[in-house]
């Protein structure tokens, strides 16, 4: 067989079994499993199956772990669609015809959000560009520091999408569909190649605080596992107070007597799994420990005390348990340090229908240092080579005017992408002259994410799950890998 | 041994079973390493099984695994013309020739030695095994005989020998027959207490009472069994159990689910679920209520209630959506929901192309979206100035989503009653008649004086009163006509209005009164008027209490446009009432205050008014308050009869209900009437609203091609089924309708209905469906383990009146249901996953039941039944990320902390933590089957979650409270309580130890025994021993984290 082949079936047996829930003997389970990952560097069997973590859990990678450049990957998720007029397309042309009527020729036919029943007027940016990095990248001086990183990211500026709307268009960025169910691309990294953190989720996610207006609500279903097995869904951790729920001692329980506790609780499943026969019963055990270790590891990575003022600085982060996005960027690279696969930070203030002179700056503030400094922290720390940063709204918004304002637009955004095996310091794809619509070398989210999938090693049509008797995939019946971003 | 004895030819069976062992165990290892879910594929080393092929066990799952997608149905798929699944073209393009093997071209292709000709191709990622190819070609050589796909086909009741058995008897029949053929014996009968445990988890979802396991346990045989099955199908809890699977699969939930993910009204859709379910509801009309509820002849409250059914897709008003797309979504959500709820299909995946595997095609996907096509709803919920909804004017996101009617809920009338009694009783018991202080009795004889005083005044209850002054805001006169008590008063443009107001009378309620607007016609205000609003509020002006705000603790009107926070109808008027146009003269409303008013001498009371104010209009004060401030003059009782001596038992009451009111009788006593009182008008008057089905003429439906919204060139389509499942192909007379499709769901021309609830019936009792892609019954689905059970009972469900209780009780009576869960090795060896049934399966308990047994076996749980959705603890912030509106969770204050975890309230994007923990679905889409994960957030869920903590805490109270002579006959009625069995002797050890050292930790730290102490709603009794009730809570917090505890064996 084909390696990919072989890949297949094993996914497809591992599908049978997370899917079947039947209680397969743990001996049974251990050798079968055991064998599929010959040449994974797995842990031992102990971690392997359904005895797994959040997310996974450590286990040996389906994919040989050495194929791909990434390993993990941050996605910092402008919810609400930002401005490309504003951050990375500037169009002269535009400029001129601001306050003009948008030609009707480019608009009919084309979908509309709140804009539909007006009339259609030009808006120029109210942002200067400047040229940055050696590749004299157009970037906007809202972003400053990531127009001081011009030379280390990648500059999309030919995405769209197909969802006008906030709530489908987060389900088609991240899961690729809009019906609801579908895994998100989290969830479907960590089946393809698991978790490398004996004691943290796989996959994390930060919802950051923003003082910024136009915040949109987003939803858990964008980390969702779907029809995967539940394990390889999102954990949300909060970014103030407890990071994740339930994870304090009940008042008055110290860490000695929870263990205790545990220690007894996995004593007698352990007994018992010695009558009963069920395989569940180890799996249970394994699962208080690991729960155990959460409790304790966790504390310590949401403590910032060992970091240096001058990394607190980097990041312009003011007190580190605020919440605010540039304290979930600290978090990311703490996590992703630890061995998190994915961690997604969702920022929620790009809604810029109106005000977008007055709240867009802010939105940006909040973003701009926090998000160069996380390239610039893992470079550092040579982490930048094998974690992938990508940067992005669900959709962008429309180079006519709405009010004050732009309204939501699917036919060109922009974004960012950063490490991994991404080829830096360069743009690609263009829209028009107006920034209407992207014209050349146009990228879709499925061309996005099997292009992310093949920095993992992944390719994008063999990673697939067995559901309502069809092979679902992140990439549906479409996308392409764009080599030229390629490192 | 019966079904041993019952096989026809003895002799014939023993030569089969060697085959037929090897059958099994290829096709138990196959799956499991070949590892297609959806195939019957053989383990390469193997051979095929001897005998004859069938085709739709042996034959169809490897075509239509590999070869259908590019050779089947689909006409735009197919290459080189050729399709398999059809036999005369398979024959007629060569590829197949009956009886012919070698001359078969298909033959020639699987077995090519050259990998570029081999089918199935390289890059489809596909290929045949060996024993695959070696059975195709078999099939062939027999004469290639194809099989319509299993499920397509009518239900066959399939040979028994004996006359008319039970249908428990012909499960075992089929299923034993198999063991035995495969050489295993069954697992004997569960032993009594698991037994008990077992049927009581699964059919109604609570662990069985203590004292019954012991009586139970002590049976010599199983002979109680019928009885308590019998008494449990009975039980109302029944029907929340059964609810839960089926409110999965219509996605019923709190929330609509797009976007700002607002409330929505439907409880009454779940409350009816679980009680068709109790009341045995055939399940034709419940399919029927459902589907078309408000189609029947003579809809009725219940059947409307019902077609709520309709309404639980996900809807949205987010601003800039576009209707038209959304009723498109909404319309492929329906046909989603209903293809796989009753049909167990995947007719949704039509909505773009023609099925790939099944046979539907586009055009079938939208003309079962046409039967929906004629509900009334909006694809935005929203008045927005870019899609104008003329419906819906002025509404915002706290709206509710209409259609919807008012209902009658029995909890809520219950919860009236129950709160009014208790009221009752207070005031019975602050009024203390009997042995009141001096002090009280002089309070309660000046109230009752000045209370004469002022009936003797005003009889009615009410006084007019004419304020002295009316002025502006910035204090200058405005003029005020008053014309025996009908004020108006000459406003400048719409700043506020003070008026001033001077009694000697104790003032409870303040009333106004609309009166005509020109003292003859009928309406408050000149035709035509916009809506006003009243925005009144109250402070003493000179004298002592000068600038002292007067608070109201609750003001009703009528008639009032009614205002929403998120979803729910705010109650009262207090801070705004908003009047109809056109309300009649003589609307009134009337204000509660929070405490009497005693003007004393030079103290004015001010009354400033915001808003609008209405031309004429009158004021009355009184020192009562109406029990119902929407009957101002039904006072309850004769206002005469209070001087009476003695008082009659009705004349009492109420005057201790009225003394309490005023804080008469002590500010405790009025402060808990005040919240009693505040729960009973959250009641509602035992009213709720629920969204219905409501038919209009019917919108055109278009097959969209490629699913494109905004393309308007597809055909029109009529309401219909999809083709292939039709038995007569003429087209109707009339246009279909829901009803039409309700009544074609379950009449005995559609195969699917039956077996699909039947299937997903079998799951709920035995773990795993007979077929086990409960979803998916097609082509890509998978061959049932027992073809014969599941016809059996189809045609048993269809045929004897769609009896869901009759199809469980013969489910639970059947032996294969009784027997032990665990293992023997050789069924470990033979049958791992336990498809052939020799025991049961064990399985974890689903979330809400986890739930319900901690707080079931803990004491707390309330087992009230229905009405609005509960709010268990929740972190705090979880939905910090939810707009539109804002939301905060406030966490249930009193007994509906404990209720059942069927009432939850489900957040479609942030279910509760607890419910996602253990894989509780969000309910976005139609949900058959739930996944069973064991992760550890579980684990920290049940350590720390305080619903848990407060569980173990309550438990062990309740142990303290009973006397026992040793700690080991503590830990005996602990271990009885959580498990329903005896302690092991092990177990007793390691949990005596566990005392001692708990004994010792909080003895060392009672204020950290206090914290933990402290956690829930519940305080334990101040007498309690702390170290005690801590170190048992720390026993109980370790019993309700066993394995054992979360699991059903």
């Amino acid at each position: 067989m084909e390696p990919y082949e072989q890949l297949h079936s094993q996914l497809q047996r591992r599908t049978f079994l997370g899917r079947a829930g039947i209680g397969l003997g743990a001996t049974a389970l251990g050798i079968l499993l055991r064998g599929e990952s010959r040449g994974g560097g797995s842990r031992g069997g102990e971690s392997w199956g359904r005895s797994l973590a959040v997310g996974g859990g450590p286990h040996a990678a389906v994919i040989p772990p050495s194929s791909g450049r990434a390993k993990r990957i941050i996605h910092l998720c402008l919810a609400g669609g930002p401005s490309q007029h504003e951050s990375f397309d500037f169009k002269p042309r535009l400029q001129e015809l601001h306050g003009q009527p948008f030609p009707e020729s480019m608009t009919q036919g084309q979908q509309l959000a709140q804009l539909q029943n007006t009339e259609l007027k030009a808006r120029g940016s109210f942002a200067k560009f400047r040229r940055c990095g050696q590749a004299g990248l157009e970037i906007s001086e809202l972003f400053p520091h990531v127009g001081s990183i011009a030379d280390e990211i990648c500059v999309l500026r030919s995405l769209f999408t197909e969802q006008i709307n906030h709530d489908p268009a987060h389900a088609f960025f991240n899961s690729g569909s809009i019906i609801k169910g579908r895994p998100s691309m989290g969830s479907w990294l960590l089946y393809g190649l698991g978790s490398e953190s004996a004691d943290l989720p796989g996959f994390v996610v930060l919802a950051a605080r923003s003082r910024a207006g136009g915040a949109q609500p987003i939803s858990a279903r964008q980390w969702s596992a779907g029809f995967l097995p539940s394990r390889h869904q999102g954990v949300q951790f909060q970014t103030k107070g407890t990071p994740v729920h339930y994870l304090d001692n009940p008042p008055g329980v110290d860490p000695m007597a929870q263990r205790r506790l545990i220690d007894i609780v996995n004593r007698l499943n352990r007994s018992a799994a010695d009558t009963r026969r069920d395989p569940e019963l180890e799996t249970r055990v394994a699962q208080y420990e690991l729960a155990f270790r959460m409790q304790t590891s966790i504390p310590e990575l949401a403590d910032f005390a060992d970091e240096s003022p001058e990394t607190l600085g980097l990041y312009g982060i003011q007190d580190p348990r605020d919440g605010s996005f540039a304290s979930s960027c600290l978090m990311a690279r703490r996590l992703v340090e630890r061995g998190v696969r994915v961690v997604q930070i969702y920022h929620r203030a790009w809604d810029h229908h109106g005000g977008i002179e007055k709240e867009m700056p802010i939105a940006a503030g909040e973003v701009d240092q926090a998000s160069a400094a996380l390239v610039l922290d893992l470079k550092r720390r040579g982490l930048l080579d094998d974690t992938l940063v990508i940067c992005v709204g669900e959709f962008g918004r429309t180079p006519m005017g709405q009010g004050s304002g732009r309204d939501h637009h699917i036919l060109s955004f922009s974004g960012w992408l950063a490490g991994g095996g991404i080829r830096p310091g360069v743009a690609y794809g263009e829209t028009d002259e107006l920034g209407y619509r992207a014209v050349v070398n146009p990228l879709s989210v499925h061309d996005l994410h099997a292009t992310l999938l093949h920095l993992f090693g992944i390719d994008h049509t063999q990673l697939t799950y067995k559901y309502q008797g069809r092979d679902f995939r992140l990439t549906d019946v479409s996308g392409n890998v764009v080599h030229d971003i390629l490192g | 041994m019966h079904a041993r004895s019952l096989r026809h030819k003895t002799t014939e069976v023993k030569i089969l079973t060697v085959e037929k062992l090897i059958y099994a165990i290829a096709i138990t290892l196959g799956w499991l390493t070949l590892g297609a879910p959806t195939a019957s594929a053989w383990q390469a080393t193997e051979p095929p099984p001897a005998g004859e092929v069938h085709f739709n066990r042996d034959v169809r799952p490897i075509l239509s695994e590999n070869c259908f997608r590019c050779h089947g149905h689909e006409p735009k798929q197919r290459e080189a013309g050729l399709r398999l699944d059809d036999r005369d073209a398979a024959i007629q393009y060569g590829a197949i020739l009956p009886g012919d093997p070698a001359a078969s071209l298909l033959v020639e292709r699987i077995f090519e030695a050259d990998a570029d000709l081999r089918m199935p191709p390289v890059e489809s990622h596909k290929s045949l095994s060996e024993t695959q190819k070696e059975l195709l070609r078999r099939w062939i050589a027999e004469g290639a005989e194809y099989e319509g796909h299993w499920a397509y086909q009518p239900p066959k009741a399939p040979p028994f020998p004996r006359c008319e058995p039970s249908i428990s008897n012909q499960i075992d029949y089929h299923i034993d027959a198999q063991i035995h053929d495969l050489g295993l014996a069954p697992a004997p009968p569960a032993d009594n207490v698991t037994l008990l445990r077992r049927v009581y988890l699964d059919l109604v979802g609570l662990p069985p009472p203590v004292d019954l396991a012991q009586r139970i346990a002590a049976e010599p045989n199983q002979d109680w069994y019928p009885a308590v099955v019998e008494q449990l199908l009975a039980s109302p809890h029944y029907g929340e159990r059964m609810a839960s699977d089926w409110l999965d699969v219509v996605r019923y939930a709190d929330t609509v689910g797009y976007h700002g993910d607002q409330n929505q009204n439907v409880f009454p859709y779940r409350d009816w679920v679980i009680d068709a379910f109790n009341r045995n509801m055939p399940f034709d009309q419940f399919t029927e209520y459902q589907l078309a509820g408000d189609l029947i002849e003579n809809p009725t409250t219940e059947s409307l209630v019902a077609s709520c059914f309709n309404r639980l897709n996900m809807m949205t008003r987010e601003g800039g959506a576009q209707p038209k797309e959304y009723l498109i979504k909404y319309a492929g959500d329906r046909v989603r929901t209903v293809s796989a709820a009753w049909l167990g299909t995947t007719l949704g995946c039509a909505e773009c192309h023609d099925h790939k595997f099944d046979p539907f095609t586009m055009r079938d996907f939208y003309s079962m979206a046409a039967f929906f096509a004629d509900l009334r709803q909006w694809g935005v919920y929203q008045d927005y100035g870019y899609t104008p909804n003329p419906d819906l004017r002025g509404w915002s996101n706290d709206h509710p989503f209409p259609p919807e009617i008012q209902v009658d809920v029995p909890y809520l009338h219950r919860r009236i009653e129950r709160l009014s009694r208790e009221a009752t009783e207070h005031c019975r018991q602050a009024w203390r008649p009997a042995d009141a202080s001096p002090n009280l009795r002089a309070a309660r004889d000046r109230w009752r004086n000045s209370l004469s005083e002022f009936l003797a005044a005003a009889p009615s209850g009410w006084r007019r009163v004419v304020p002295l002054t009316a002025r502006d805001a910035k204090g200058e006169p405005l003029s005020l006509e008053s014309a025996e008590g009908r004020l108006h008063v000459d406003r400048k443009g719409n700043e506020p209005v003070v008026l001033t107001l001077s009694t000697l009378y104790p003032i409870q309620s303040l009333r106004w009164n609309l009166l005509s607007h020109d003292g003859q016609s009928r309406t408050a205000l000149p035709p035509p008027a916009g809506d006003f609003r009243l925005q009144l509020s109250l402070a003493l002006v000179a004298g002592e209490s000068a600038g002292k705000k007067v608070d109201i603790d609750f003001a009703d009107a009528q008639p009032v446009r009614p205002r929403y926070a998120n979803t729910h109808e705010i109650l009262g008027v207090a801070d705004n009432w908003v009047v109809p146009g056109d309300a009649p003269a003589g609307s009134s409303a009337v204000w509660r205050l929070a405490h009497p008013v005693h003007l004393t001498e030079g103290e004015l009371l001010e009354i400033r008014i915001a808003g609008s104010l209405p031309p004429r209009f009158e004021l009355q004060i009184s020192p009562l308050v109406p029990d119902d401030l929407l009957s101002p003059d039904d006072w309850g009782i004769d206002l005469s009869a209070i001087d009476g001596d003695p008082l009659d038992a009705n004349c009492q009451a109420w005057l201790a209900r009225q003394a309490t009111r005023a804080g008469v009788l002590g500010s405790d006593a009025r402060a808990r009437l005040h919240n009693i009182e505040a729960d009973i008008r959250e009641c509602r008057r035992g009213q709720a609203p629920v969204q219905i089905s409501q038919p209009m003429e019917p919108l055109t439906t278009r097959v969209l091609p490629r699913g494109n919204w905004q393309d308007e060139t597809g055909e029109i389509v009529e309401p219909a089924v999809p083709v292939s499942l039709r038995r007569d192909a003429a087209a109707s007379e009339h246009r279909l309708t829901r009803l039409d499709l309700a009544r074609w769901l379950t009449s005995p021309e559609n195969p699917l209905t039956a077996r699909v609830q039947m299937n997903r019936l079998w799951k709920h009792f035995f773990g795993v469906g007979l077929s086990p892609v409960l979803d998916d019954l097609g082509m890509q689905g998978q061959y049932p383990s027992h073809p014969a059970v599941l016809d059996t009972l189809a045609l048993e469900f269809q045929g004897k009146g769609w009896d869901t209780k009759h199809m469980v009780r013969q489910m639970v009576l059947s032996a294969a249901y009784r027997r032990s869960s665990t293992p023997d090795a050789r069924m470990q060896e033979l049958d791992p996953a336990n498809i052939w049934l020799a025991r049961q399966n064990a399985r974890r308990l689903e979330a809400e039941i986890v739930r319900d047994q901690a707080l079931a076996v803990s004491g707390l749980i309330d087992l009230e039944m229905g009405g609005p959705s509960v709010f268990p603890y929740q972190p705090e912030d979880y939905y910090a990320h939810l707009q539109f509106p804002d939301r905060r969770y406030v966490a249930s204050a009193d007994e509906r902390q404990y209720r059942r975890g069927v009432y939850m309230h489900w957040q479609r994007t942030f279910l509760h933590p607890m419910l996602a923990a253990f894989d509780a679905p969000s309910r976005e889409e139609c949900t058959a089957q739930r996944t069973q994960a064991n992760t550890p957030l579980q684990a920290l869920t049940l350590l720390n979650d305080p619903t848990f903590v407060e569980a173990a805490k309550h438990l062990a109270l309740r142990g303290l409270g009973e006397a026992f002579a040793s700690d080991g006959e503590r830990i005996h009625w602990l271990v009885w309580q959580v498990l329903q069995r005896p302690a092991s002797p092990g177990e007793l050890h390691e949990l005596t130890a566990l005392l001692a050292g708990e004994r010792t930790r909080w003895r060392a730290n009672t204020a950290d025994a206090k914290a933990l102490l402290a956690v829930g709603l519940r305080t334990p009794p101040a007498d309690v021993d702390i170290v005690e009730a801590a170190a048992w809570t720390s026993l109980s917090r370790a019993l309700l984290n066993l394995h054992e505890s979360l699991t059903r064996y």
